[in-house]
Order: structure tokens, then C-alpha cells, then sequence
């Protein structure tokens, strides 16, 4: 177990059985019913939380998200490993854990309709064991903190979406957890509404010190939020790092030579370390993009030095190198590729 | 003291619910009402015309009024075992269920509170419901309190167990709950039609009647709140005369409390069991 982490899971696998329902066989006349399948939640996934830190899980759909935040929150038991909250067995000590974490889960409809933003609070308080004389003060704090003071007394069927969205991040801290996951809370947000999210997410965690597990597919979410990013897909964790690190992790390869005229990329895929080679055409003319190889250094140096001095052989001027900053959505669909062609 | 915290929960969103919906909590009352007279017209005294039903009431009030206390104990049975099982369909289905599997004080306790506290309430309104309707017929209804409320915690009690088992199949199989439906159907017919003449039959079949929830529950129900606990005996001169007999020590009675340890039991262990296999295959708390 990892000294300082919050949240860890450790070798977690956890795979479900599928049926597929099947048409009747053609040639046999045969009618097999179903079909039986397996799908990976988790393959063998490790990672670790650190206290006051937004860590983000980014993955296709049915990559393993939801099931990895339902394996922190208990609704899940991995068939394999271990996950601990604040050291605890999750699995053992599931009744301490749920004291110690907050879930939001498709957060618009965790909410009571019929009842008001402060009657959802005052409840699910209740539930989650929160003292008579604490309550109604963090009920309000919570409110005024996420900007629904002014919703406090109209029930909730008649909060937009964001406002469900948001009172359901308040019944989440409503017991004050040290960690919080949060599955896909952006989703189906308008602009303004998930900027306050994201807002009032970044501020609990640097502020008050709690743990963050975002789950999502928005890129811009995972950029702008998170301080480590881990990406699933296939119930594998493919990655986990530092964000500005996964960047880079890929930046680093691809360079852009612009160039006075364009050129023939076929023979550019001939020098060693070349990846590959393309034109593209901007609005200040064309561009030679090359991706090489990261390691070992010197190929890559040697491979940068021939394509100059290929274009200078076919008498093109160059204006510029400049090395091409990736974002997190093409670092997900390199990585995601990559794991698809394995 | 974690359930009675859970309980005041429960007990202060229903309250909100029900004074926020007051007029469909009133309509609802009224229109049970108006059905449970249509039903007792036109299924008991048909025969000669719903038009002379009304008349007859006069004739039979104690067989209207067992049919009207047997069909509100059904519908109390139907509520308290559907609250484990559409309930529960329906919060999963929401989305509340997963919060609630999330309460460390967990989910049987969670369940319990909610249904005691909506037992609460549809015995209240049940309650006026069959004063009402036994008015309308001239019936009378014996109302003792201690028997009563020992008999209503029983069943209570004994709807819950069997509530719990037929939960904990839902937890895992979502589908069970609407064959479920069936199930409660069964217990409906059951408190309507449940007199002590029904035990009368060939071994093993007073035995399963016995065990099943509400069997036992009815007929010591309305043992206390129609036949007043008298029982007719013959004096040494041969004569028929009424005499108090208490309802515990009534067969029934004891049958209630077998019956009712054992679902309490058997519900809430299958119940533990099939949640924690709900967890492992997945199944907790959504839909």
C-alpha cells in the first residue's frame, strides 16, 4: 500500500458476463437464444489518488470508467486486487469507506424530484449519519458554495439540469468525504454550467483539500482540470501521468518544417526514425509535418537533420521548425489507436 | 439508534411529500373509498342487482365488513412486499437507489425505515378507509388496541421478511420484479379470501398456508376487529353461548409468530446474501 495516497487501487480486474441476443442461424435453421460474452471492466488496474489532487479517468465509452468509481465506492466488487480509501479495505471496511466518500453518479436524477435543493440535503444527510446540528448550517453553505442559495426552496423538478447537476455535487459533500468521484459531471452541460462546475471543482480541491476522481470522455474537462490524467480503455490503463507529462509524451514527436513550396513526402518515410510524413496546407503556406521516433535521441537528431538537408536537396527554402503542441485529444485517440491495433 | 435516524428521515420526506401533495393523498382516500363500496356491491351481494346490493348491506354487515377488512389487509400486504419490489425497481431506476446503497448505514436498514414509515401511513389512511366503508354498511368493527397493534407489528414484521427475500431477488434479477407482481396478487387474494374454514384442508396444504405471510395475520385480524375474540361454546346444559377467548391464545396467533420469525429470518439473510452477490456481479443499485 502506498504511504501518502488517499485512494488506491491495486491489480484490480473485473469483468462481466454479456448475452447477446441472436437471430436464427441460416443455414442450420437453428435458433441459438443467446450468445455468451465476456467484457473487461479492469485489467489489472493500478493507480493512486493523492490527497488534494483532481485526478482524471479518461476513456471511450465502455472503456471501464463508471465501473472503476463503483469499485471505489463499493456498488462494485473486483474479482481481482484491491481498492483502499484512506487505507481502509473497501471491500471489508465498506461501511467506514462510504463515510469518507462523496459519489456522484448521473447526478441529474440522485436528487428526490418532489422535494426542494435544502429537503434533498437535510435527507440524504440524515442517511449519511451528518449531526442534527451540523446539518442545516453545511446544507446552506453548501448551497451558497455551488450557487443554488437563490433555489434553495423550489423543488427540484423545476432545476434546469446543470442546477440537478450541481445539487447533486452537494449531496455528495453534504458529509464532508475526503474524496469525491465525480462520473462524467459535465455531460449534457451547457458552456456556462460546466464552467462552474469545473470551477467550484477546482476550488474544493485547492482550497479545502479534498481528493477529486473525475470521470469523462471531454477532453477539455481532463486538460483544464486534472493534475494526473489516467486513460482506460478496455478496462486497461493504458497511461497515467502528469497531464503537462502526457503532453509531452507526444509533443515531442512532431515537428513542423514550414516550407516555400510543397514537396513529395514518399521519400521523407525513407530515412530511419521517420514515422511519418505529410503536407499540410496552412494559411501561411505549406508545412512538411514529420513525426519521429522519442527514443533513442540520436536517431531522432540524426532523422531532424536529413529531412533539412533532403528539402535543401530538392531546393526548398525553409521559413521555420517549430515542434507541434498536442492536445489531450490527440494523445487519447494516439493512445487509444495504439492499444486497438495491439 | 443509526435506523432511528433513518427512520426520521423517511418519516420527515413523507410527511413533505404527502402535505405537498395533499390533494392526491385526499383523492386517493376518496377514490379508494368509492371503489372498495363499487367492489363490495357489486362482488359480495351482485346477484339480485347492484341497485339492491346497498339494501342487503343491512341483512350481512359482518360478511361486508370481513370482505372490506380482508381487501385493505391485502392492499396493505400488496403495498409493503411492492415497496421491496416496484420500489426498488423504480429507484433503481432513478437513480436514488445507488445513493441509498451508499448510506453507511446500508440498505436493509435504509428499507426497513422506508417501509415501516410507508406502512405507517397506509395504515393510517387504511384505517379510515375501513371505518369508513364499515359505516356505510352498518358493520362494526371491535377495536382493541393492544391486541391490535401487537397483531399489525407481526405482520408487519412477517411482510417485510418476505418482502426482503423477494428484494434481494430484484437486487440481482431487475425482470423478478415483475413477476413479483404475481406474487402480491397471490397475497392480495389470500387476505381477502383468509378464514379459519380455509385451514380445514389435507396435510401438507394448512401447513404452506401457515407459512405463507399474511394467512395467519388476516385471520387473527379479523378474529379481533370483527368477531370481537368470541368464540361460540356449548354450556353443561347444552346451550350455545358467546365467550371472550383472547386472540393470543388463539392458534393463529402462534402461527403468526412461527411465521413471522422465520421470514424475518430467511428474508433478511437471502437478502444480505443476494446483495452481496448483486455487488460482485454488478447489479447494485442500478437498473
Amino acid at each position: 500500500m502506498t504511504d501518502n495516497a488517499l485512494v488506491e487501487l491495486s491489480h484490480v480486474c473485473k469483468k462481466f458476463i454479456t448475452r447477446h441476443l441472436l437471430p436464427i442461424d441460416e443455414e442450420t435453421r437453428k435458433r441459438r437464444l443467446y450468445k455468451k460474452g465476456e467484457v473487461h471492466a479492469a485489467r489489472d488496474v493500478t493507480f493512486t489518488i493523492l490527497p488534494g489532487e483532481i485526478f482524471g479517468l479518461l476513456g471511450p465509452n465502455g472503456a471501464g470508467k463508471t465501473t472503476t468509481v463503483k469499485m471505489i465506492s463499493g456498488l462494485v466488487r473486483p474479482d481481482k486486487g484491491a481498492v483502499y480509501v484512506d487505507k481502509l479495505d473497501v471491500d471489508k471496511k465498506r461501511r467506514q469507506v462510504l463515510r469518507r466518500v462523496g459519489v456522484v453518479l448521473e447526478g441529474t436524477r440522485t436528487s428526490l424530484w418532489p422535494l426542494t435543493p435544502l429537503e434533498n440535503l437535510h435527507y440524504y444527510g440524515t442517511l449519511k449519519d451528518v449531526p442534527g446540528a451540523v446539518l442545516g448550517k453545511r446544507s446552506h453553505d453548501l448551497l451558497d458554495f455551488i450557487g443554488l442559495k437563490e433555489k434553495k426552496n423550489i423543488q427540484v423538478r423545476r432545476l434546469s439540469r446543470g442546477q440537478k447537476q450541481k445539487l447533486a455535487i452537494c449531496i455528495a459533500l453534504i458529509a464532508d468525504p475526503q474524496v469525491l468521484l465525480l462520473d462524467e459531471p459535465t455531460t449534457g452541460l451547457d458552456v456556462q454550467s460546466a464552467r462552474a462546475i469545473k470551477d467550484k471543482v477546482m476550488e474544493m480541491t485547492r482550497e479545502q483539500g479534498r481528493s477529486v476522481l473525475v470521470t469523462t470522455h471531454d477532453m477539455h474537462v481532463a486538460q483544464e482540470l486534472c493534475d494526473r490524467i489516467g486513460i482506460i480503455n478496455h478496462g486497461e490503463l493504458i497511461a497515467c501521468k502528469p497531464t503537462e507529462e502526457l503532453l509531452d509524451l507526444f509533443s515531442e514527436q512532431v515537428f513542423v518544417f514550414k516550407i516555400d513550396k510543397p514537396v513529395e513526402t514518399d521519400e521523407f518515410m525513407t530515412i530511419p526514425g521517420v514515422v511519418a510524413a505529410s503536407m499540410e496546407q496552412a494559411s501561411d503556406g505549406p508545412a512538411l509535418v514529420v513525426q519521429v521516433v522519442r527514443t533513442p535521441e540520436a536517431l531522432r537528431s540524426s532523422a531532424l537533420y536529413e529531412v533539412t538537408g533532403r528539402l535543401r536537396g530538392h531546393d526548398r527554402m525553409l521559413h521555420a521548425v517549430s515542434q507541434r503542441q498536442q492536445n489531450l485529444e490527440s494523445v487519447f485517440l494516439q493512445l487509444t489507436n495504439d492499444t486497438q491495433k495491439r | 439508534m443509526s435506523f432511528f435516524r433513518v427512520m426520521k428521515a423517511e418519516l420527515v420526506r413523507s410527511f413533505i411529500i404527502m402535505r405537498r401533495y395533499w390533494f392526491r393523498t385526499i383523492t386517493g382516500m376518496v377514490i379508494g373509498y368509492g371503489m372498495l363500496m363499487v367492489l363490495v356491491a357489486g362482488f359480495i351481494y351482485s346477484r339480485p342487482g347492484v341497485e339492491n346490493a346497498m339494501d342487503r348491506f343491512k341483512d350481512n354487515p359482518m360478511g361486508a365488513t370481513n370482505f372490506v377488512l380482508g381487501f385493505i389487509i391485502g392492499m396493505f400486504a400488496f403495498g409493503v412486499v411492492g415497496m421491496f419490489t416496484q420500489g426498488l425497481q423504480s429507484m433503481a431506476t432513478t437513480g436514488v437507489l445507488e445513493q441509498l446503497c451508499m448510506s453507511p448505514h446500508g440498505l436493509a436498514v435504509n428499507f426497513m425505515a422506508q417501509t415501516m414509515v410507508g406502512s405507517v401511513t397506509s395504515i393510517i389512511s387504511s384505517g379510515i378507509m375501513v371505518y369508513a366503508v364499515t359505516w356505510s354498511v352498518n358493520g362494526m368493527l371491535y377495536w382493541d388496541t393492544v391486541p391490535i397493534l401487537v397483531l399489525l407489528v407481526l405482520t408487519f414484521f412477517n411482510l417485510v421478511g418476505f418482502g426482503f427475500m423477494v428484494g434481494g431477488l430484484v437486487l440481482v434479477f431487475k425482470q423478478v420484479g415483475q413477476v413479483a407482481i404475481l406474487v402480491r396478487m397471490g397475497l392480495f387474494a389470500l387476505a381477502i379470501f383468509a378464514r379459519e374454514e380455509m385451514l380445514h384442508q389435507p396435510f401438507p396444504l394448512p401447513f404452506l398456508l401457515h407459512m405463507l405471510p399474511i394467512t395467519d395475520a388476516t385471520i387473527a385480524l379479523k378474529y379481533v376487529l370483527i368477531s370481537n375474540q368470541m368464540v361460540e361454546t356449548t354450556t353443561e346444559t347444552g346451550e350455545k353461548i358467546m365467550e371472550f377467548s383472547s386472540v393470543f391464545v388463539h392458534p393463529c396467533f402462534y402461527w403468526l409468530l412461527v411465521s413471522c420469525v422465520f421470514w424475518t429470518v430467511v428474508g433478511l439473510t437471502i437478502f444480505r446474501i443476494l446483495e452481496d452477490y448483486s455487488r460482485s456481479k454488478g447489479t447494485l443499485g442500478s437498473y
